[in-house]
């Protein structure tokens, strides 16, 4: 058993119950003993937290870790270094086209490397394999945390949604319309003029529909997946509104940036789903404000510099956004465009109801998953200084919000600034 | 015994009554026994021809075998997928079938044959519609094993979606006061099937507990390769009746397969070969003596051809 451990005088941030004060925390075994103010030591190690917020340790439910042993591609161990230097206690990682994980077998080796990780690794299966079902249920054996997809098509969709909904598993579900692989911008006159193929924001809103559909017609618990648009929101609070049981996520690029950082063409901001207009990205913000969306997520995605190395449109969509997570959710807030609490939801508490996980929460019991950082301090993001491997970062040369100095899970310190 | 007023027909499960079926049961058992004295003239001088629309099974066999030892002419009408079904039904009606058995692949198609036939018509399979003496027969082989079924619990598991046997099975049970549970992954399951007067389970232990009988429907391989089920080990792990999940069953209970039985898949071998617990053989032998005591007691209820003299 580890020393019990006192930290004394942070601002607690608990979005999970609304507190906002400073306080002390007392860490035992692994778990928040004890929240209170001027607790006494105890034979506990203290550490003087003046100045500081001390939150849940983040929740990412989507990152990837790239094609396995690619240059550029995350190992699970280089993807957990650069989490927990962003305060990131737990990570989802999901599969790609180019890297699915869409076998057990899979989904078995991630979860066992995830294990020698220092933070918590969460592993998704996806719900197709081809044309067909993948094998939901082994990888739900082997310890998938949840499932997510874009199967093609009404009917494989529905039969995949409908499986895993007997799974009772967590469905995420990109609301996208098939046709329009190649687009680089949402429709609009910025596209029009660069002559870019696009996608119009009526296809989200007609997938949103589609998916919010079979969730209701399967009773499969559905997660809209990085939605990008304004046109997802209206049809996402309808069916709120009606009382289903879904959730949704936003890429945290998405409420960044907006399709105008994109139009000079760099290669970093070539992302999937696109960037959108800023009317959108405000109208994200805004839900996010409300908790119409219950997570974001980095949507880490890395590149191998040849892959990013070329002409917008041929170069790899994604951007390696792990690490500046927390940064850029403190920068929103550093602007007045969410209270801290609001920026701390959707990464702690929000993604924590949804799985269903005991950590994201300050609660005495809870895990001691905690991120202790400065939230005023400023954050220049400069790929070289990244934690991971992955170097091709939309957010290069930005100026962001927050300095972590400690990231612990389990009680155990996994990052130490 | 009484003659009913729908027994020309046997399509739907719904056909036959409480008497019907009581003696239906009644007679099959008599037949099983040897203690039945009619059982080689019965129908000595009909006419039996099976019209099987879709590659015939070991069920054509069957039909054939009871009516021959019924002593009836049997004769196998070659109703291929080639032609349409109307015009093979109007030249199997020129040859004067006493009764006619039907199988083929669409809902409805048994009854089609009704209205057009002055013969009998058992349906044996219209598409994933019915076939009644697959779940009479699966009644009987319960009864012999049980007595009564009445607050007997039974599980019908697997690919209900695409099963006959299963939606006969199930209106059967019903009326026999039989608690009837379906369990299956939500793919293979009809998605009002919670309508039908069952309880619907997608996780397979839970659905055996405390059940007296199991009846598992075949996972034809192309349906369980990714389709409505990921893959065959997949089903076998999720949906596959082991030793160990049939402890969970009631003591004594019996488990049902009317095949062709996937061994390692829907079925563990050593289940389908427990010496006390499976009724896989006998369902076979079962099914002849049920089809010889439908064609008996529907000849003793319908008479001659409608027409005929």
């Amino acid at each position: 058993m580890s020393r019990p451990l006192l930290l004394r005088g942070a601002r607690l941030l608990d979005p999970a119950s609304g507190l906002d004060e400073t306080g002390d925390i007392r860490i035992e075994d692994g778990r928040i003993a004890e929240l209170g103010d001027m607790l006494p030591a105890d034979g506990a190690a203290a550490l003087e937290c003046e100045g500081l917020c001390l939150a849940p340790a983040l929740i990412d439910l989507a990152a990837h870790v790239g094609p396995s042993g690619a240059p550029g591609g995350e190992s699970v161990a280089s993807l957990a270094r650069a989490a927990s230097a962003g305060g990131i206690g737990t990570v989802a990682l999901t599969g790609e086209d180019a890297s699915p994980i869409d076998t057990p077998e899979r989904a078995a080796d991630l979860i066992a490397q995830g294990r020698e990780a220092p933070v918590k690794m969460l592993v998704a299966g996806a719900m197709t394999r081809g044309g067909d079902l993948a094998e939901m249920g082994l990888m739900q054996r082997a310890g998938a945390a949840f499932l997510h997809g874009a199967a093609p098509g009404f009917a494989l969709r529905r039969r995949a949604l409908a499986y895993a909904g007997g799974l009772d598993m967590l469905c995420a579900v990109r609301p996208e319309e098939p046709g329009y692989e190649d687009a680089l911008f949402w429709e609009g006159e910025l596209a029009a003029r660069l002559g870019a193929a696009s996608v119009p924001e009526a296809a989200e809103r007609v997938a949103a529909e589609r998916d919010l559909a079979l969730a209701e017609l399967t009773g499969a618990r559905l997660m809209l997946d990085r939605i990008a648009t304004q046109e997802a929101l209206e049809p996402l609070a309808r069916a709120r509104a009606k009382g289903l049981e879904v959730f949704a996520s936003v890429g945290i690029a998405h409420l960044s940036f907006n399709e105008v950082d994109a139009g000079g063409l760099d290669p970093a901001f070539r992302l999937s789903p696109p960037l959108a207009g800023e009317a959108s990205r405000r109208a994200l913000v805004q839900a996010v404000a409300d908790g119409l969306i219950d997570a974001v997520v980095s949507d880490h995605a890395p590149r191998a510099p040849q892959d990013k190395d070329a002409p917008f449109g041929d170069a790899a969509p994604g951007s390696a956004s792990i690490e500046t997570l927390l940064p850029a959710l403190l920068a929103l807030a550093a602007d007045g465009q969410l209270t801290l609490l609001q920026a701390l939801a959707p990464v702690t508490s929000g993604p924590a109801a949804i799985l269903g996980l005991s950590q994201g929460r300050l609660a005495e019991g809870a895990p001691a998953d905690i991120v202790l950082f400065d939230a005023e301090a400023p954050f220049v993001c400069r790929p070289d200084a990244l934690h991971g491997r992955a170097r091709n970062t939309a957010y290069a040369g930005r100026r962001l919000h927050g300095a972590v100095q400690m990231t612990l899970v389990g009680g155990g310190v996994a990052y130490e600034g | 015994m009484a003659r009913a007023s729908r027994s020309r027909r046997l399509t739907s499960i719904g056909d036959f009554g409480r008497l019907e079926l009581e003696a239906a049961f009644e007679r099959a058992d008599q037949i099983s026994s040897d203690a039945w004295p009619d059982q080689s003239e019965a129908l000595q001088g009909h006419t039996l021809l099976t019209l099987f629309a879709e590659p015939a099974g070991p069920s054509q066999t069957a039909y054939a075998l009871a009516g021959r030892r019924l002593g009836a002419d049997v004769a196998d009408f070659p109703a291929g997928e080639s032609g349409g079904f109307a015009d093979a039904l109007v030249a199997a009606e020129a040859m004067g079938p006493d009764i006619l058995v039907v199988r083929h692949s669409a809902p409805g198609a048994a009854d089609f044959a009704a209205e057009r036939s002055g013969a009998l018509v058992i349906g044996a399979g219209d598409g994933a519609r019915e076939d009644p003496v697959q779940a009479l027969t699966d009644a009987f082989v319960l009864r012999r094993r049980f007595g009564a079924l009445d607050g007997l619990r039974v599980a019908i598991c697997g690919d209900v979606l695409h099963s006959r046997a299963a939606r006969s099975a199930v209106g059967l049970l019903n009326v026999l006061n039989v608690e009837v549970r379906l369990a299956g992954p939500p793919t293979l399951l009809p998605a009002d099937a919670d309508r039908w007067g069952v309880d619907v389970f997608h996780d397979l232990d839970e659905a055996l507990e405390a059940c007296d009988a199991v009846i598992v429907l075949p996972a034809p391989r192309e349906r369980i390769s990714g389709a409505f089920v990921p893959s065959p080990r997949e089903y076998a792990a999720l949906y596959g009746l082991t030793a160990e999940r049939l402890s969970r069953a009631n003591p004594g209970a019996v488990v049902l397969h009317a095949g062709p039985v996937g061994r390692g898949v829907e079925i563990a071998a050593d289940v389908a070969d427990m010496a006390e617990a499976s009724l896989i053989g006998d369902q076979a032998a079962a099914g002849v003596a049920m089809r010889m005591a439908v064609l008996s007691l529907m000849t003793e209820w319908g008479g001659n051809r409608m027409g005929a003299a």
